[in-house]
């Protein structure tokens, strides 16, 4: 059962409404599709005949919004004007994909066909209508087309819900046969209903299918009588059933007429003609006003892309970004004096900073400070958990003692737990790393003593350790530090885990438990500037290991000291999760972690 | 003589078209000051806000007098030459509030020259409480109007005051002036931005302005003034915040 239907432009105008469900139209739901679809851009890969496909999960954002049902979205983005069309049902199947699918198509060929477009591009350029405020509005002059539209809609969906209702008996003669006639008598009641200038009223798919044959129309036909306050009602509905099917038939055929003309008028688009060449060239490179065409950008943007590629970005986002520009620039004008390459770069420019911004903003000691004031019923406050994951050796631990050597500065108390319990060395390391933390805030202490809990470390640091052991022991480990660290007041806990190959599932499976016994409040992945292409897979396949309903909370970009200007990594592992990257390791010492910084990050870049 | 002439006006045009070709090669900009020419430079009303605050609806009320359902806005609205009143014409922008896009809405205000104003619109029907992000949005635009030599007035506009939950706007300004200075604490403990290691080092520090910590933070310092009135889209209830554009337009 398909949910909602709209069409809405990017301004975030909603220009067509329809409830599937005959309910009040529910824009929430849309807009928890847009706040989606604007963070994770990038990674829709989905896709159903050739409509894209997005999964909107409910609990992903809670803040705000009361339903957090999770639901599906089938969703068209037309270029000239950019309009979202966007399908949402309950979930995924192959039956609602399909008719979800079919919809959209119903809905995209209507508004073409019924020019609804020339219109909307004629407001947006502002040479329609102006009123009184020197404003044309983008549905200046177009109402009573969307009416139509909506008209048509109705009957069009109708029929699709009906045909579809119907095949699913196993006597196929018989709906067959039966089928023209119900659709038909479903539809001039629609064309009734909206033409008879009541298109606020919605009709539901439900109530309709329930009745059958004759019923049907009388029940219908009931409301409006009551608003028209007729008593002879059976009188009226006879006579309007016969002289409705006519109507329906008819505006059946209207549609259809429509539609093929559509397609008739797409096939017999002229070609452009190349008529100022000489002056194209001169407009291209120095003069600018020139319109970008597809043939001009294509050297530029592969320019763009090599240049790109070479500073480590895998050539599948090099790809996307370069699509997004010639999306962003294909048919818009050059300012005065900018050649079709400068352009480029700015509109490159403009596509990197969004893919890095974060979607979210992560003020962490905004959140411990949060999370350590408040104190359950015995008074005592629940440490705020990190979770550090990564691949081998791209330096998990040394960030690690990095953000803890900042939460001390914050004078938060730290503990630092040793979940890696495979690799020999892996807690004496960290027991080194705490033996220099606790020198560095507190000059007094001795290397090697113990506090006064017994631990190595002192009273703001400490390390908590169970030796090495397999992988149930990690959990195990976890859950008993968590614990401690109430019980012995500490704000923030530190846990290092395993360096673990991504595309290795039995190494892999184990986080996925991890992160449901431990429940940190940050999972953070550590990736190496170092990596290149692989970066893409390493950041999805991290990102998947939580189960559906945990994701990775941000990356730690490691060793950016020493790659220099080839940062392409961090555009790889945005591009891939949609995830922030929060902190770059800058160098070698406790003090060399930095923010990101998306105008340097992108600087670099384009250098 | 006259092929001299000729010969000389020939050389001069292929000397002076190398010239500028070579020059447009070079810096990628035929004239300096072309980049300017992407300045905005007319008078300009921005509105902005976090999501769901209410921002294209209040856009809409004002140029079409219409109420209609809006759904998150991805890309600015833009109205040229918009009439305030019948004789003061201004270009009327709202952006965005999705966390993603906020660059468009900060590259505007770096490439603006003409700001009149800055209308932030806020749910006032949200607790107090949950105004951090609020207050964190508000002070990345402060951070760059207050590096303007008069700052950019800013008006607080607390929409939905139709609700039974809404706060009253002194109320929501006195907390965001608190959650500012936690702000304003927060960022000189945290970790530093990576900066380029040599060069443009200078350049980058006066992006944005830093504000002194130590004694409580007011909107009163600052250069441009923050207003604050409650008002309500739904009910049409806007003329006080019409009233405050006018009398900034016009200024």
């Amino acid at each position: 059962m398909l949910e909602q239907f709209a069409i809405f432009t990017p301004q975030g105008e909603i220009l067509y409404q329809f409830n599937c469900l005959g309910r009040k139209f529910a824009e929430t739901q849309i807009n928890r599709f847009v706040s989606q679809y604007i963070s994770s851009r990038t990674s829709i890969g989905a896709s159903y005949k050739k409509y894209s496909v997005l999964d909107v999960s409910g609990a992903a954002d809670g803040a705000g919004l009361k339903s957090s049902r999770s639901f599906c979205c089938m969703f068209h983005i037309s270029k000239q004007p950019e309009l979202f069309y966007v399908v949402t049902y309950a979930e995924q199947s192959l039956e609602l994909n399909d008719e979800a699918a079919e919809v959209l198509k119903l809905g995209v060929t209507l508004w073409d066909s019924l020019q609804l477009n020339d219109g909307i591009v004629r407001n947006l350029s502002g040479r329609g209508h102006r009123n009184e405020h020197n404003y044309v509005e983008v549905t200046e002059g177009l109402e009573e087309t969307i009416a139509k539209f909506d008209t048509y809609l109705r009957a069009k969906y109708e029929a699709y819900a009906r045909r579809s209702e119907a095949s699913k008996p196993v006597l196929e003669t018989e709906s067959v046969e039966n089928n023209p006639k119900k659709k038909s008598s479903e539809l001039k009641s629609k064309k009734k209903s909206s033409s008879g200038g009541q298109q606020g009223r919605k009709w539901g798919r439900d109530g309709m299918m329930d009745e059958i044959g004759h019923s049907d129309p009388t029940k219908l036909d009931f409301s409006e009588a009551s608003s028209a306050s007729s008593s002879n009602v059976a009188l009226v509905d006879k006579e309007s059933f016969g002289k409705r099917t006519v109507e329906g038939e008819f505006l059946i055929r209207e549609i259809d007429d429509l539609l093929v003309s559509q397609r008739d008028r797409v096939k017999s688009t002229a070609q452009a003609s190349n008529t100022n060449a000489a002056f194209s060239f001169l407009k291209k490179h120095i003069l600018g006003n020139k319109t970008i065409s597809e043939e001009d950008l294509k050297s530029v943007l592969d320019k763009l892309q090599q240049k790109l590629i070479s500073k480590n970005v895998a050539p599948e986002v090099a790809r996307h970004l370069s699509q997004q520009v010639s999306k962003d620039l294909i048919g818009s004008k050059t300012a005065n004096w900018t050649s079709v390459e400068n352009t480029a770069r700015e509109s490159l420019i403009k596509a990197l900073t969004q893919i890095l911004t974060p979607g979210v903003s992560v003020d962490l000691l905004h959140e411990i400070q949060k999370r350590t004031s408040q104190k359950d019923s015995e008074g005592k406050k629940h440490p705020y958990v990190f979770s550090i994951v990564g691949v081998n050796g791209v330096g998990k631990s040394t960030n690690l003692s990095k953000l803890a050597f900042w939460l001390l500065q914050n004078n938060f108390n730290v503990l630092i737990v040793a979940c890696d319990t495979f690799r020999s060395g892996a807690v004496e390391q960290l027991r080194v790393h705490v033996e220099n933390l606790a020198q560095l805030t507190d000059e007094s202490h001795v290397r090697g003593s113990r506090n006064r809990r017994g631990k190595s470390g002192n009273d703001h640091v400490e390390l908590f350790e169970a030796g090495y052991g397999g992988s149930d022991l990690v959990a195990k480990i976890a859950k008993q530090a968590i614990k401690y660290a109430k019980d012995q007041n500490f704000d923030v806990v530190l846990m290092d885990t395993a360096g673990r190959r991504h595309n290795d599932p039995t190494l892999m499976s184990p986080l996925k438990s991890f992160a449901e016994q431990a429940n940190p409040d940050k999972i953070i992945m550590v990736g190496e500037a170092l990596v290149g292409t692989d970066s893409v897979q390493q950041a999805k396949n991290f990102n998947n290991a939580f189960g559906k309903v945990r994701n990775l909370d941000f990356f730690i970009v490691s060793k950016c000291d020493t790659v220099g200007e080839m940062l392409g990594t961090m555009v790889n592992m945005v591009y891939a999760t949609g995830i922030p990257i929060l902190f770059v390791g800058v160098g070698q010492t406790y003090t060399d972690l930095r923010t990101l910084s998306v105008k340097w990050a992108v600087d670099t870049l384009m250098s | 003589m006259f092929s001299n002439s000729v010969l000389v006006a020939l050389i001069l045009v292929l000397l002076t078209s190398s010239f500028l070709l070579i020059l447009q090669r070079n810096t990628g900009k035929l004239i300096w000051n072309a980049k300017s020419g992407s300045k905005n430079r007319q008078p300009t009303l921005i509105i902005a806000g976090p999501c769901g605050s209410g921002k294209t609806c209040l856009y809409n009320l004002m140029t079409t007098g219409k109420l209609k359902t809006t759904v998150t806005s991805q890309e600015t609205s833009i109205a040229d030459n918009f009439k305030l009143s019948q004789s003061v014409q201004v270009r009327l922008m709202a952006f965005p509030g999705h966390l993603k896009l906020r660059s468009k809405l900060l590259d505007e205000i770096k490439d603006s020259i003409n700001i009149k104003g800055l209308v932030f619109v806020i749910d006032a029907t949200v607790d107090p409480k949950q105004l951090t992000k609020t207050a964190e949005f508000l002070f990345h635009i402060l951070q760059l109007t207050e590096r303007r030599k008069d700052g950019v007035d800013i008006l607080l506009a607390c929409n939905k005051s139709e609700m039974f939950t809404a706060r009253p706007p002194l109320k929501i300004r006195e907390v965001l002036e608190q959650e500012i200075e936690k702000i304003i604490i927060r960022k000189q403990k945290s970790l530093e931005t990576v900066t380029h290691s040599n060069k443009n080092h200078e350049l980058e520090q006066e992006d944005t302005v830093d504000f002194e910590t130590g004694n409580n933070f007011s909107f009163n310092i600052l250069e441009g003034n923050v207003d604050a009135f409650e008002g309500s889209v739904l009910k049409k209830d806007i003329d006080k915040w019409e009233c405050w554009m006018r009398e900034r337009a016009v200024n």
